[in-house]
């Protein structure tokens, strides 16, 4: 009998069994999958770290440098291992042309340098990790470009100024340690030292990448307040190993972190699904347990025989799940494999998705050892005489149909069965809660990413245009040549001259540390604070989320500046989001030393209905030197990335919604419309049109959908908005504020969802026509 | 005399695996006439039930022809014959078949507010009526747990006539009954037959049948014979001689 019932099962739910296997399979898959990702990557990370033996802190400097004041330094501080200077020659985008282009890409916003292969360390690999050695007129060109411009290897890269010219050819395209991620707006090309030597001659300006390696890692925050207070090159940004780290870690990480969630989320719904499956199976067993049970046979044995069936589903499911996962590995790792490498294999790492793959299983095991505890409370006496598990708990009075209102006798049946089984439908509730929220997440977080307000999480006002002037020895002058023609341009409406420089401020633990300072007038262009104002008074600051959290101060807290070697206290006044310049970036209105300068920055608007880029061809033409972009083009270079990749996630989340919602929509009508098999016969036996019975369906679970849609929304703004802030918060933005397009959020997914759903069910009830009726009311 | 019900040649046959049928109805050939209340006996699986469900359309014929106040059954589409249902047929089942998340009183005038050929009020109202004439008036708000078989079967019949139906087709209406019980069913269908609806029933019980106008005897499928008892009228007629005489003659057809 037992195995009769086994048989029986699976013959009675053969399209449950497929459903209930497939999500077991999809949340190995890709729990499996998301681990893989996140030990690979830092793994990867940590090889490619390894193998590049990469700087622990790198001092970037314009202007001139005092080598032998640095080699003193480095010899006399006990924390350096070994140091290294290296020249960067700086190129304008308008000096260089890739591959067959003929223009020059005057709209990017990266700084190319150019350098030659380092000798000690931050070695520059090529895309199997090996030291990139160039000849003359060899180039290796930045990933980043690779993938921006199409590049391949035999491409040439050509360097114009003037009436001089060079042309290169790609031998390698560059992995590097430093300035991989796009999210980093500079990148290196590796020349030949003679070519460097010419290229020099020709055009560009020089900045000094002044490297450490650090005997213990530990001490890094030791060795940069010494080397800040050394009084040595500082100017430009600094950038430690940790940032770097980071950096690499971002786009593959939350793209990991999210396929996690997804299959937590996975898991969570097979576990419902079998629950259900479970309860409405004993439902129907009820009897034939009963029986059983008369009979004599141990409760034990009986459970046993139903718990055997999911182990050998949910081991099937399991293994199938992570021999997929090995398969479709390539497909996760492939953006990690280029930019970051693939570090070879470890037992450990192998072990580790088997690992996850097995408490997958056991976690499936357990949930449906603990749903089968019910058969504790099936008594034989009563199943024999009810035949039906447990009371009818009925509640025809809360809604009778003769007092109903509602002109539709399915629309009113359809709410009144949904709100009469609310218990039962709520599998189903929460199913299309998460299928909601997995897909308005990430739709909003994409909206708001691309939205032209997303600038006001990179720490700068909402402008038409923005140009950057990297300091050099003309930089003043050039700055206040633009600030004189946009003085006169009739077309600007307004605009803001920024100045960052590079000041020291006491830190949280009292030693000096640097830090950029962005001067000017805020009002221009206002920027969204967190919390506070901009600064108003002379000694008023504000801090990104990012800085005010190292530097342990809140908005009304008090900090001091060292300015000349004189202690200046300033006031925080507020606290910004800013993913730029690794996040941590400060502003003030501060007079500025023109020697501390780092770079400027001018913001415009365009008198409404201009055209913002002929004007970016215009300023870009009258001003070389000067990196003119659209503000929405500026994001989309530094984002673009990360946007991709959020594009990406948000497609799969979409599609797997969708499956989601389809297969568990059929699996639930499956049982349903089998708990309901009398209800329909007697309907169908009164002459009630299947047609109606279909569209009571339909109804029911449309208001599922609905109440779904509602606290999935919900839900996103709350929770989903919080989840994104934790994500982003490592990257400077934890306070992230969704930016919606009711249209799309509000109207096209639920409506789109709602089809999915319509069609399933009517799909689902397709078969209703072929019931036979006789079998039905005979039964 | 108009007939309701005109059977010629049905037959009706399931295949039960591959390649093997088995014939339910064979040839089976009746005519009911407007008025009439007949019921159909014979042993388990002979086919009773099959033929009443054949009739009303839930189950199709193989062959044969049912003409049923002048349409043609088997021609019909699934559509066509919802409708039939629902404005012509009354259906009462051995087994109750209630909904279960439905009072008494909306189980009865659910049919009718599908067809919506009058108000919401006016369905209602006859559906108290009815409820009213067969003594359930005090459950029209009750569940279907909360009442006896009896009660329940009684709601089954005032369902079965919100319609207004040309026939009741009672699928052994009074098999989970005690005796009083059937005896008050019975007692209610021949009233309800007495004001002109046709009730053709089906039932094991001799004292069920002898209460009808006409018996029908079927075994394997077939009809083998049929009894006329004639009207059975409460105040003059004798039940037991009724009885007598019908079990006399199911004697001697062999049951």
């Amino acid at each position: 009998m037992l195995a009769k019932i086994l048989k029986k099962d699976f013959k009675r739910n053969k399209a449950i069994a497929i459903i209930l296997f497939v999500f077991i399979m999809l949340s190995v898959l890709l729990a499996s999958s998301g681990t893989t990702m996140m030990t690979q990557l830092f793994r990867s990370i940590n090889h490619l770290f390894a193998v590049s033996s990469a700087p622990h802190y790198v001092q970037m400097h314009a202007g001139t440098v005092d080598r032998d004041a640095i080699h003193s330094f480095a010899a006399e501080n006990s924390l350096v291992k070994s140091e290294q200077i290296s020249e960067m020659l700086v190129i304008d985008n308008a000096n260089i042309y890739f591959g067959d282009n003929p223009a020059a890409d005057t709209s990017s916003v990266m700084d190319n340098g150019f350098v030659v292969q380092n000798k000690s360390f931050d070695y520059l690999l090529s895309l199997d990790n090996k030291r990139i050695e160039v000849l003359h007129g060899e180039i290796a060109v930045p990933i980043y470009y690779r993938q921006q411009h199409h590049l391949n290897l035999g491409d040439t890269i050509r360097v114009s100024a003037g009436s001089s010219d060079m042309t290169f050819t790609i031998t390698e395209f560059v992995r590097d340690v430093q300035m991989n991620p796009s999210i980093i707006s500079s990148k290196r090309f590796v020349v030949s030292a003679a070519d460097h030597e010419a290229l020099k001659s020709m055009t560009g300006e020089i900045e000094y990448m002044i490297a450490f390696q650090l005997k213990d890692l530990n001490k890094l925050n030791e060795f940069k307040t010494a080397y800040q207070s050394a009084g040595l090159p500082a100017k430009g940004p600094a950038i430690d190993y940790s940032l770097f780290q980071m950096l690499h870690a971002l786009t593959d990480g939350v793209v990991a972190v999210i396929i996690f969630l997804v299959s937590s989320l996975l898991v969570l719904i097979a576990v419902l699904c079998l629950r259900f499956t479970i309860l409405t199976t004993l439902e129907e067993d009820y009897k034939e347990i009963g029986v059983m049970k008369a009979f004599g046979i141990r409760q034990q044995h009986i459970r046993n025989v139903y718990l055997t069936k999911y182990i050998v589903l949910a081991g099937a499911a399991s293994i199938f799940g992570y021999v997929v996962s090995l398969c479709i590995r390539p497909l996760f790792l492939s953006n990690m494999a280029l930019y970051i490498g693939i570090a070879p294999q470890s037992i450990l790492q192998s072990l580790i998705p088997i690992l996850v793959a097995g408490l997958v299983f056991a976690f499936v095991l357990l949930c449906c050892t603990l749903v089968l505890r019910r058969f504790h409370k099936i008594s034989a006496v009563e199943a024999l005489r009810a035949g039906a598990m447990g009371e009818l708990k009925l509640n025809t009075k809360r809604m009778p149909l003769y007092k109903s209102r509602v002109p539709s006798v399915n629309v009113f049946l359809a709410l009144k069965d949904v709100v009469g089984r609310f218990k039962m439908y709520l599998l189903l509730f929460f199913i299309f809660v998460i299928c909601f929220f997995i897909i308005i997440v990430p739709v909003n977080f994409l909206h708001t990413m691309q939205s032209p307000s997303f600038v006001s999480y990179m720490g700068v006002g909402q402008s038409d245009m923005r140009m950057d002037l990297q300091h050099s020895d003309y930089m003043q002058e050039r700055f206040d040549e633009v600030q004189q023609y946009l003085a006169q341009d009739t077309e600007i409406v307004k605009f803001a001259p920024l100045v960052t420089s590079k000041y020291s401020v006491i830190g949280s633990e009292g030693a000096l540390e640097s830090i950029q300072v962005e001067t000017g007038d805020f009002s221009i262009f206002p920027l969204k604070y967190s919390s506070g104002n901009a600064p108003i008074n002379q000694n008023d600051m504000a801090l990104s989320t990012l800085n005010a959290d190292a530097l342990a101060k809140k908005v009304g807290d008090s900090l001091v500046l060292v300015i000349n070697g004189k202690h200046h206290e300033m006031t925080v006044s507020g606290i910004y989001q800013d993913v730029t310049n690794g996040g941590k970036t400060a502003k003030a209105l501060l007079p500025y030393q023109p020697e501390d300068v780092l770079w400027y920055t001018l913001n415009a608007d365009i008198r409404h209905g201009g055209d913002i880029g002929a004007k970016i061809t215009e300023y870009t033409g009258l001003f070389p030197g000067v990196k003119v972009t659209h503000l929405e083009d500026y994001m989309h270079q530094t984002l673009g990335s990360t946007i991709k990749q959020i594009k990406m996630v948000t497609v799969l989340a979409v599609i797997i919604a969708v499956f989601i919602s389809i297969l568990i929509t059929s699996l639930f009508l499956k049982l349903l419309t089998a708990k309901d098999y009398s209800g329909i016969a007697i309907m169908r036996s009164l002459g009630i049109a299947v047609a109606h019975i279909r569209k009571q369906y339909v109804i029911r679970i449309l208001a599922v959908l609905a109440g779904g849609i509602l606290v999935g929304t919900l839900m996103a703004h709350t929770f989903g908005q919080s989840l994104v802030g934790m994500l982003m918060s490592s990257m400077g933005a934890s306070n992230i504020q969704f930016v919606t397009n009711p249209w799309v959020s509000y109207f096209l997914y639920p409506l789109a969802l709602g089809l999915v759903v319509t069609l399933t069910t009517l799909v689902g009830t397709l078969s209703m026509k072929k019931y036979s009726m006789t079998r039905m009311i005979t039964e | 005399m108009n007939h309701i019900l005109e059977i010629t040649d049905l037959n009706k046959t399931y295949s039960i695996s591959k390649g093997q049928e088995q014939a339910v109805l064979k040839n089976i050939n009746l005519q009911i006439h407007e008025g009439e209340f007949v019921a159909v006996m014979g042993a388990s699986g002979s086919g009773k039930s099959t033929l009443l469900y054949t009739i009303s359309g839930m189950d199709r014929m193989t062959s044969g022809e049912v003409l049923f106040d002048g349409q043609n059954i088997s021609s019909l589409s699934e559509k066509a014959l919802d409708q039939l249902r629902q404005n012509k047929m009354g259906f009462i089942f051995q087994q109750i078949h209630l909904l279960k998340n439905l009072s008494m009183l909306d189980n009865i005038i659910l049919s009718e507010y599908f067809a919506a050929k009058e108000s919401r009020d006016s369905i209602r109202l006859r559906a108290e009526e009815l409820m009213k004439k067969t003594g359930i008036a005090a459950l029209a708000d009750r569940d279907i747990t909360q009442a006896s078989g009896g009660q329940l079967q009684r709601v089954s019949i005032c369902r079965a006539l919100m319609n207004q139906p040309k026939i009741i087709l009672g699928d052994e209406p009074t098999g989970a009954l005690n005796s009083k019980a059937t005896a008050d069913i019975m007692e209610l269908l021949g009233s309800i037959n007495e004001s002109g609806t046709t009730i053709l029933l089906v039932t094991h019980d001799v004292k069920v049948a002898a209460k009808t106008e006409r018996v029908l005897l079927m075994e394997d499928g077939e009809i083998v014979g049929e009894q006329y008892l004639g009207k059975y009228h409460v105040d003059s007629d004798d039940v037991k001689v009724r009885e007598e005489k019908l079990s006399a003659w199911l004697l001697k057809m062999g049951i």
